[in-house]
């Protein structure tokens, strides 16, 4: 028995059936010979570990999936979300799966999917695979990724400007690459603007964990810390920034991380990292319609609108608006680096001279360190 | 340390123990009336839902831990039907409750994810609730101060009444109690659901008092240390609020350790994280060194019981 | 009108097979019809969550390996809840497995020949055995609840292993994320039907649940075990040891949840990651009551609780079911289970009517 006959997908028509549309709809451009084949529709999937409403990671991925969707037409995309897949050998399941039920392409849009999309994608030669954060590819697998830190200089300089105790605070998952990055670029930008600046990195030791999340801020607050920008997958830090604004402390506020969270602190939600996928997410399975998708990675950052800052907010001094779009600006052309020497680390050691950068890629693979004034 | 950070300490605690507290607090009537029932943290998370939903929709945060308690006690009856008419076994029961309560709060919750809530806060006049030394009397949720009533009331409705002394006799001996003519299965009902609806309301104080939000797996395994904490306090109400404090000093401990910096981060997180297990297993030793055999523990925790007719 | 319940002389047999199958079955019609009320695609889901992954032969191998660490620890709860001993702790017991298999790898790196799997089979089993040595301990030098500290160690076993992930245990080629080396091919089980998934520990499993019914049906052991949980009192006077049958029930199970840890780690993981925890500890329990605590048993239900995780992956991607509602079938399917249970041993009588039913106190599962 065969699973595409066995069971007709939603819009009642089996794979083969689309493939024949797909084939005497593009029946003529096809007399030329092409490597690959156009595709008159196309079959994504989209591979989480949580749920689309978790208002931080998924939430990205999907809002860049329903952004694709607009732009490439619903006539030709269809979209399949698996949430909750565990990144273990489960996940290998799910990718077999979507694979046999004539997906195209599909994205796993967290690093730990990595070993087994690179199992799962050899046997499928015809499908395209694309795994987030990854760091190896396959004749039929890419990688991407966003530079989040870039994001991070910009609220960086934001935090230097503002803070009236000089003390900052990054809350992070893990001590993994994409997060002390993040910190340091955090904090080598506030140091431009406030060469006393100290930025204390609290791990909570889960993506998600929003009570200890909240009570790590907490702790922050307590000890000197006025602004805090989270590493984590959701709100809960932003919640108790709001929270001690209206008991009337002296507090600056925060960022809001992968999404715009100013809906749950209207007040100390400053501007926020927004992960946009959608235009990566547009061109990858628009190249599977063209026929022109091909294996490689791709690290968007603020130049490509992979990672964009969201508005401001209304509290922040224009000198600071001003100075935060510099940095922004800056990245653009290509004039800031965020990692930009001379960096020193924590245990005095160089990690970049004057005049020189710390490339992305290079910081990506090394152990984790923290420049000059970071408490970690 | 100054004056001011051990005040904020205190209060960051006190806040992060509240919940274990008041899920621990039912849990331990539940099982001195002779009733383990493991799945604290499925309706804690069924608490937690439909309390941040009632909160939510009303604008009122009574309301929300009325909700709460309501939807645990719904879900103890689950729980109870099958262990105590049924006599079903009540590790498995309440596992299946554990699974269930994460299923059907994920997805009850669907439309509530994404949504802000207020926080239930001290009724008491700003005078006194943000006071920079008084706020640690009167800076608190009433969910705090419920919690420290319960305590008490717990200790005397075990210690002090006929039906505290009637359901610590059901979970020591069912069958003398069965014999006295004490209705055995009534009275555990009776437990499992006042420990239901201590666990709603455990459940409801995440959205409510910590994180004012609802998010799956809001209560992130929280149901499971309430349950450690109960044979931590050897089944007493008042070492129950000196553990659920202690564990909760544990906890936060390590965050301000984190922020401190310097000395204080040579220990690895996951120690400070395993640590509230292992003082249990340790204070489990010693109790029964101490007593000879005896960790307090009601002699029928677990044990079906079917009367005859 | 009330239920009554009237102890029948001996379990019904017949009741043993029909009430997993009537639970499995109810399942199917009242959370078929409960879904449908509620505005989802009620039968579709029931289709797609508990027969897409029968009828598909693709889908074979998938059950295959989502059932072998649920068989294997299952066995070897059941024999401990047999006599009354209730591990519900396999899970941080098949950390333990995992991790010690690991620390084998780590060690023979640079290494290679057949001996290294067996190696890591024996280590992951020593693993999850003296895991679980600390409760036996605890119960039978100081009557000391395994039920909770089987738990407690759970965490500290996942604590444990974030630890070593984290820390010693880095890869070096990792950039920086979380994960050991990947196993060696002298590390990891061989696939044994070309062109699948299925590795090695499939037909272990099969060989453990059957091993394990002649053990328990066929020989002295299988008796005691039975005895002490049964009837304490009369085992004692039959000359078994109550706390000799604790520690090695606990023994068995801590084992093969090792044991399972470490074919888990060296077939479908093929590396040590914080993930790794997934719950199969948790879930074996359900496998465990599902099978009715008997070896064979639980191979079917460890078949068909791989279907509902199978299943609800399926139902997800083709009618878009939400991944909650799946939790909520499988509780569905262990209530009425633990429900029917009751007509194993009791006969229900409605009504007043007195009977010559005796005061029972059951220690019995």
């Amino acid at each position: 028995m065969n699973l595409l006959n066995a069971r007709p997908m939603k819009t009642g028509i089996s794979r083969r059936n689309v493939l024949k549309i797909g084939a005497a709809a593009t029946a003529l451009p096809l007399l030329g010979s092409r490597a690959f084949a156009q595709k008159a529709t196309v079959k994504a999937a989209f591979v989480m570990i949580g749920t689309p409403d978790d208002n931080g990671w998924n939430y990205g991925h999907d809002t860049g999936r329903l952004y694709m969707l607009d732009q490439l037409g619903a006539d030709k995309v269809e979209t399949t979300v698996v949430t909750n897949v565990a990144e273990g050998p489960d996940s290998e399941r799910v990718f077999r799966e979507l694979a046999q039920q004539g997906h195209d392409i599909i994205f796993g849009t967290s690093f730990g999917f990595g070993d087994y999309m690179l199992k799962v994608a050899p046997q499928f030669p015809d499908v395209k695979f694309e795994w987030a954060t990854g760091y190896a590819t396959a004749s039929n697998l890419s990688i991407y990724n966003a530079k989040f830190h870039e994001g991070r200089a910009v609220i960086g300089t934001i935090a230097g400007m503002m803070s009236k105790s000089g003390i900052g605070a990054y809350i992070g998952s893990f001590p993994v690459p994409e997060v002390f990055m993040g910190a340091n670029a955090f904090h080598l930008a506030a140091r431009k603007q406030n060469p006393n600046f100290v930025t204390k990195v609290v791990y909570v030791d889960s993506w998600y964990d929003p009570p200890k999340e909240a009570d790590a801020a907490r702790a922050l607050l307590d000890q000197g810390v006025d602004v805090i920008t989270q590493h984590t997958d959701g709100p809960a830090a932003l919640q108790v920034l709001e929270e001690a604004i209206k008991q009337g402390k002296d507090v600056i506020g925060g960022f809001g991380q992968g999404a715009d969270m100013s809906a749950f602190a209207p007040e100390a939600h400053l501007t926020a990292i927004i992960d946009n996928w959608g235009p990566y997410y547009t061109k990858a399975v628009k190249s599977v319609l063209d026929g022109t998708w091909a294996e490689g990675g791709f690290w968007g950052g603020i130049v490509d609108g992979e990672v964009v800052i969201g508005p401001y907010n209304a509290k922040i001094p224009a000198d600071v608006v001003a100075a935060a779009d510099a940095v922004k600006d800056g990245i653009v052309a290509g004039t800031y680096h965020p990692f930009a020497g001379p960096v020193v680390d924590t245990n005095g050691n160089v990690q970049a001279a004057e005049g020189d950068i710390i490339d992305d890629g290079e910081f990506w693979a090394a152990e984790a360190w923290y420049a000059e004034g970071m408490e970690a | 340390m100054s004056v001011d950070l051990v005040i904020a300490i205190v209060i960051t605690l006190i806040g992060a123990s509240t919940p274990i507290l008041i899920a621990a607090l039912g849990e331990l009537v539940v099982e001195k009336s002779g009733v383990l029932n493991l799945g604290v943290e499925g309706m804690m998370l069924c608490g937690a839902v439909v309390g941040f939903a009632a909160a939510y929709t009303t604008g009122n945060p009574w309301l929300g831990v009325g909700a709460g308690a309501l939807a645990g006690m719904l879900a103890s009856m689950i729980f109870a039907f099958l262990t105590l008419t049924l006599s079903s076994n009540q590790v498995a029961t309440g596992l299946a409750l554990t699974i269930f309560g994460a299923g059907f709060s994920a997805l009850f919750g669907q439309p509530y994810t994404g949504k802000p809530l207020e926080l239930f806060r001290s009724v008491f006049p700003p005078d006194l609730s943000m006071h920079p030394i008084l706020k640690v009397i009167f800076g608190y949720s009433p969910l705090v101060y419920f919690s420290l009533i319960m305590v008490v009331a717990v200790w005397f409705f075990l210690q002090r009444t006929r039906a505290g002394l009637i359901l610590r006799a059901v979970g020591e001996s069912d069958i003398s109690a069965h014999s006295i003519g004490y209705p055995v299965i009534g009275v555990r009902y009776m437990a499992v659901a006042f420990g239901g609806a201590m666990a709603g309301i455990a459940g409801a104080c995440f959205p409510l008092l910590l994180t004012p939000q609802w998010v799956e797996r809001l209560t992130s395994g929280r149901g499971w240390i309430a349950l450690a904490l109960v044979v931590f306090a050897a089944w007493k109400p008042g070492r129950l609020l000196i553990g659920a404090y202690l564990f909760g000093l544990i906890a936060t401990m390590e965050l301000y350790a984190k922020a401190a910096g310097g000395v204080f981060r040579v220990l690895p997180s996951e120690l400070w994280a395993s640590l509230p297990y292992l003082a249990t297993i340790v204070v489990l030793v010693l109790f029964s060194l101490r007593a000879r055999g005896s960790t307090g523990a009601p002699a029928c925790l677990g044990k079906p019981f079917v009367p005859a007719n | 009108m009330r239920l009554r319940l009237e102890k029948r002389p001996s379990p019904s047999q017949f009741m043993l097979f029909a009430t997993p199958l009537m639970a499995v079955a109810l399942t199917m019609v009242i959370g078929g019809f409960v879904f449908t009320l509620i505005g989802f695609d009620g039968f579709g889901a029931v289709r797609e969550i508990f027969f897409t992954p029968l009828m598909n032969p693709l889908k074979w191998q998938d059950l295959a390996v989502k059932a072998t660490p649920l068989v294997i620890i299952a066995v070897g709860l059941s024999i401990g809840y047999r006599a009354n001993v209730w591990n519900i702790g396999a899970e941080g017991q098949y950390v333990l497995g995992g991790l010690s298999a690991t620390g084998i790898v780590l060690l023979t790196q640079d290494m290679s020949g057949p001996w290294i799997l067996p190696l890591m089979a024996v280590a992951g089993i020593a693993g999850g055995m003296a895991w679980v040595a600390v409760p036996a301990w605890l119960r039978t030098r100081y009557k000391v609840n395994e039920i909770l500290t089987t738990l407690m160690l759970t965490y500290v076993s996942v604590n444990l292993l974030n630890y070593l992930v984290f820390g010693p245990w880095k890869s070096p080629r990792a950039f920086g994320q979380p994960q050991t080396i990947a196993f060696s091919a002298d590390q990891s089980l061989p696939y044994i039907i070309p062109g699948t998934i299925v590795q090695l520990g499939a037909p272990i499993a099969v060989i453990i649940a059957l091993v394990a019914w002649f053990v328990m049906s066929r020989s002295l052991f299988g008796y005691q075990v039975r005895t002490v949980g049964a009837a304490p009192y009369a085992a004692r006077h039959g000359g078994f040891s109550a706390n000799q049958t604790i520690w090695v029930s606990l023994l068995v199970g801590g084992g093969l949840a090792g044991l399972a840890g470490m074919l888990e780690a060296a077939g479908p993981f093929g590396r040590m990651v914080p993930q790794f925890p997934t719950g199969y500890g948790f879930t074996a329990i359900i496998v465990a009551f599902l099978g009715r605590l008997n070896p064979i048993g639980i191979l079917i239900a460890g078949i068909v609780l791989a279907i509902t995780f199978v299943g609800g992956e399926v139902a997800q991607t083709t009618i878009a079911f939400p991944y909650p509602a799946v939790g909520i079938f499988q509780s569905m399917m262990l209530f009425f289970l633990l429900a029917g249970d009751v007509l194993v041993r009791y006969r229900v009588r409605i009504g007043n009517r007195a009977s010559a039913g005796d005061s029972t106190s059951e220690a019995s599962a």
